[in-house]
């Protein structure tokens, strides 16, 4: 994560470092991604007929391909790629890299390059595979011998409801309270929280409703309309928010 | 790193190394190369991702257990959005644009986009070259385009859309960005921006905004650019190319043809609606007028810049004018009442004192932005507008009819006159400017001069009094109070006693000036290389 506004460190920048920008098929940047030691392969530069010609050899036991399925490396990833090289063009090209305490200039680009491979049969064979493999669907449809009739079955009482009729009977019906308690309990509700639905307020209070409406209807006020409809809310005299995000200035 | 010989070419082997376990991330800076973006030239650069969108993308978490929240919201509102299939985007603080600054405050700014897809169908790398020969491949993480962030001004969405419905009629583009400027009161000077309007610059087709014309003159000297050379060059209008090479004179000409012929359609319609001050059958600079509402429609302040730099520019390509003028009309002498008439209306609506009007226009001018060369006739207000240098505000309406006006002018400006007692500074006109005005006036057989609308009225001759003012006599004291004022050239002093005033010929009013020079024996001094007279009292 870069931290905000950080100096760019320019210093290589600065050496007019010229990087080579190049383009990698993906399954060779999966070969390299497999290479232990870090050497991946030899680059040769060279020149012929007055042009510069380049080309990277792959290293021999990279070029193992894993396939998936029972086939086991039949297929074998080119060696040999020229690269095509390319002037960097309308673009300017520079290279900064990120790390998580600072970000860094490297160099700019000074050409740009394509690594084809060389079109060999083992390369033909290769793109065969990764076309059949992308070919298959994600998603299969798979023929069943026998129904499954294991899913619906009826029961007399499902398991969730009988927890929940032996609950009820657990709690009882609700007992009227002191109204003091009720009204403290309503109060650090609504310290908590300014709006609250009925329901809620029931849930949290365990009284009966008709009860605790009775006791809302002293201390608050019920809103029908607007944004916080059918939520019940403390009068503006026993009101004390501070100032949130949502303004509400109160009065004691 | 082995050399291998083969036959024909010489290849060097070069080993290639893919590390592993970096920390850093490479990634790519994109500049389009017209911006001309070179990293050796920066010296410091910061660069943090750009976070405003968090407030849009993250959820915005209102209060919990403050005032104003609800029991059981959040769980609501995401029962809601599943209820509705609403997905809604992380921040990523991954993707969000780079903001990098370079040099400083004073440097550019650009802002990095990400740009998606790179990595899906191949990958990038960057291959440096290391100490020992080898070559480094470092995957590339992500691609940033960047792009420079403008520093000046711009226009917003409604007020560009604004300015898109006027531009077949906004001739000066220039002043579009230096009239919001000065909404929003700073002072800027014209920047590229302006260069670009200019380049944007269309044929104006029929009126012209009315605020916009004095500007024309102004912004395309000042900016002097090549830009608008090339893009005003398209009209023929030859605003640009008068600019620089030909001067006022052929600006005037030209500008007021156009102006002129831009005018032809609208002027019919335009002013019969207008009310008049004083009915009055016509005036010899009526044709002027219709030039000059428009562009007395605009702005004040431009205006009276421009009219200060036009009564400076009188003044100085008087000889010039004074051609133009002998070309179109020569014996109009007698017109020159109802325009004297006129510009002392116009300097008395400003109504400012005059005497030294003259001077302080000259002074403001020179120190003006604008440039002095300019055509003065343009809007055939040219006229007035050294005497109302600062009138800026000059009502429309009884210039229509001004010198049609101009008994009733002329008897308001004799009192005002008298008044004040004080050389009229009408004689800032350059006689060759009164004349111009009176271009418009006579005939449009002059070629020069589009058929007005006032062409129906009777010539200017015919109605002019015959009397010239004289109550602008060449004497000696009257030398004398300019002379103890201010230091004056034999050129402004010649102004300030112009013929058509003192009803004496040039002449005479030569050697009078001489003899008077003489008596009085000014001392001298040098001021822009101009020979000034001036008196110690």
């Amino acid at each position: 994560m870069s931290v905000k506004g950080q100096d760019v460190d320019l210093t290589r920048a600065k050496q007019n470092t010229g990087v080579w920008l190049v383009k990698v098929p993906k399954y060779l940047s999966q070969q390299w991604a497999k290479a232990s030691g870090g050497e991946v392969g030899k680059l040769k530069i060279g020149k012929a007929q007055g042009k510069t010609v380049v080309s990277f050899n792959l290293n021999e036991e990279l070029t193992v391909v894993e396939c998936s399925g029972e086939k086991v490396s039949s297929v074998r990833t080119p060696r040999e790629h020229p690269f095509a090289i390319q002037a960097v063009g309308g673009q300017t090209l520079a290279v900064f890299t990120e790390s998580p305490d600072k970000v860094a200039l490297e160099g700019m680009v000074v050409h740009r390059a394509e690594c084809r491979p060389a079109v060999t049969e083992s390369y033909m064979k290769l793109k065969k595979l990764q076309i059949e493999e992308s070919t298959k669907p994600l998603r299969l449809s798979q023929r069943l011998d026998k129904a499954v009739t294991t899913n619906y079955k009826p029961v007399s009482n499902h398991s969730h409801s009988v927890e929940y009729e032996k609950k009820k009977k657990e709690e009882g019906k609700r007992a009227r309270a002191d109204k003091q308690k009720v009204l403290e309990m309503l109060f650090s509700a609504f310290e908590k929280h300014q709006y609250y639905n009925i329901k809620d307020l029931v849930d949290i209070t365990k009284q009966p409703v008709i009860y605790l409406k009775e006791i809302l209807r002293e201390i608050g006020v019920y809103n029908s309309k607007g944004p916080h409809k059918s939520t019940w809310e403390l009068k503006p005299e026993y009101r004390h928010y501070e100032e949130g995000q949502e303004d509400e200035e109160k009065l004691e | 790193m082995t050399s291998l010989g083969s036959s024909s070419s010489s290849t060097t082997e070069y080993v290639v190394r893919v590390p592993k376990n970096t920390s850093k991330k490479y990634n790519i800076m994109a500049f389009n190369s017209g911006d001309k973006v070179s990293c050796s030239t920066w010296t410091q650069a910061r660069m943090e991702r750009d976070m405003s969108n968090r407030r849009i993308y993250g959820e915005e978490e209102s209060t919990d257990g403050a005032g104003g929240s609800e029991f059981g919201k959040k769980q609501r509102e995401e029962a809601r959005r599943k209820k509705y299939g609403i997905i809604t985007k992380e921040f990523k603080a991954e993707d969000q644009p780079w903001i990098l600054k370079v040099n400083g405050k004073a440097g550019r700014r650009f802002k990095g986009l990400k740009k998606g897809g790179i990595t899906e169908n191949a990958s990038y790398y960057i291959f440096t070259q290391c100490a020992d020969g080898a070559f480094e491949a470092f995957p590339v993480h992500a691609w940033y385009n960047f792009t420079p962030q403008a520093k000046h001004r711009t226009l917003t969405a409604e007020e560009a859309e604004e300015e898109w419905g006027r531009r077949n009629k906004v001739v000066n583009h220039f002043s579009i960005m230096l009239q919001r400027r000065l909404r929003e009161q700073e002072r800027g000077e014209e920047d590229e921006e302006e260069g670009e309007k200019g380049g944007k610059k269309k044929k104006k087709k029929g009126g012209r905004g009315g605020d916009l014309r004095i500007h024309d003159l102004e912004n395309d000297l000042e900016i002097s650019s090549d830009e608008s050379d090339e893009s005003m060059g398209e009209d023929g209008e030859g605003k640009a190319k008068t600019k620089k090479d030909k001067g006022p004179k052929g600006k005037g000409k030209k500008k007021k043809n156009s102006d002129l012929e831009g005018f032809e359609d609208s002027d019919d319609g335009d002013f019969e609606g207008l009310e008049v001050d004083y009915m009055s059958d016509e005036s010899s600079s009526e044709e002027e007028e219709p030039e000059k509402t428009k562009p007395n429609k605009g702005e004040d302040v431009p205006k009276g810049i421009d009219e200060m730099s036009d009564s400076e520019e009188e003044s100085e390509e008087e000889n010039k004018n004074e051609e133009e003028a002998k070309e179109e009309e020569e014996e109009e002498d007698g017109k020159k009442t109802p325009v004297q008439v006129e510009k002392k209306k116009k300097k008395d609506s400003s109504g400012e004192s005059e005497s030294s009007e003259d001077s302080d226009i000259e002074g403001e001018a020179a120190s003006a932005l604008f440039m002095k060369k300019r055509t003065p006739p343009k809007r055939g207000g040219g006229r007035g507008s050294v005497g109302s240098s600062r009138t800026g505000s000059r009502p429309g309406t009884p210039s229509i009819d001004n010198a049609a006006t101009s008994n009733t002018l002329r008897a308001a400006a004799n009192k005002l006159e008298q008044g004040k007692r004080q050389t009229v500074v009408s004689s800032s006109e350059t006689p060759a400017a009164k004349r111009l005005k009176m271009d418009p006036s006579p005939q449009s057989s002059s070629g020069k001069s589009t058929p007005q609308p006032v062409s129906g009225k009777s010539t200017p001759s015919s109605r002019l009094p015959s009397l010239p003012f004289s109550d602008v006599q060449l004497t000696e004291d009257a030398v004398r109070r300019y002379l103890i004022r201010k230091p004056m050239t034999t050129k402004d002093l010649l102004k300030k006693f112009q013929t058509k005033r003192t009803g004496l010929s040039s002449e005479q009013t030569v050697n009078v000036l001489a003899q008077i020079l003489k008596r009085l024996n000014p001392e001298r001094k040098n001021i822009n290389e101009k020979m000034h007279f001036y008196l110690t009292e």
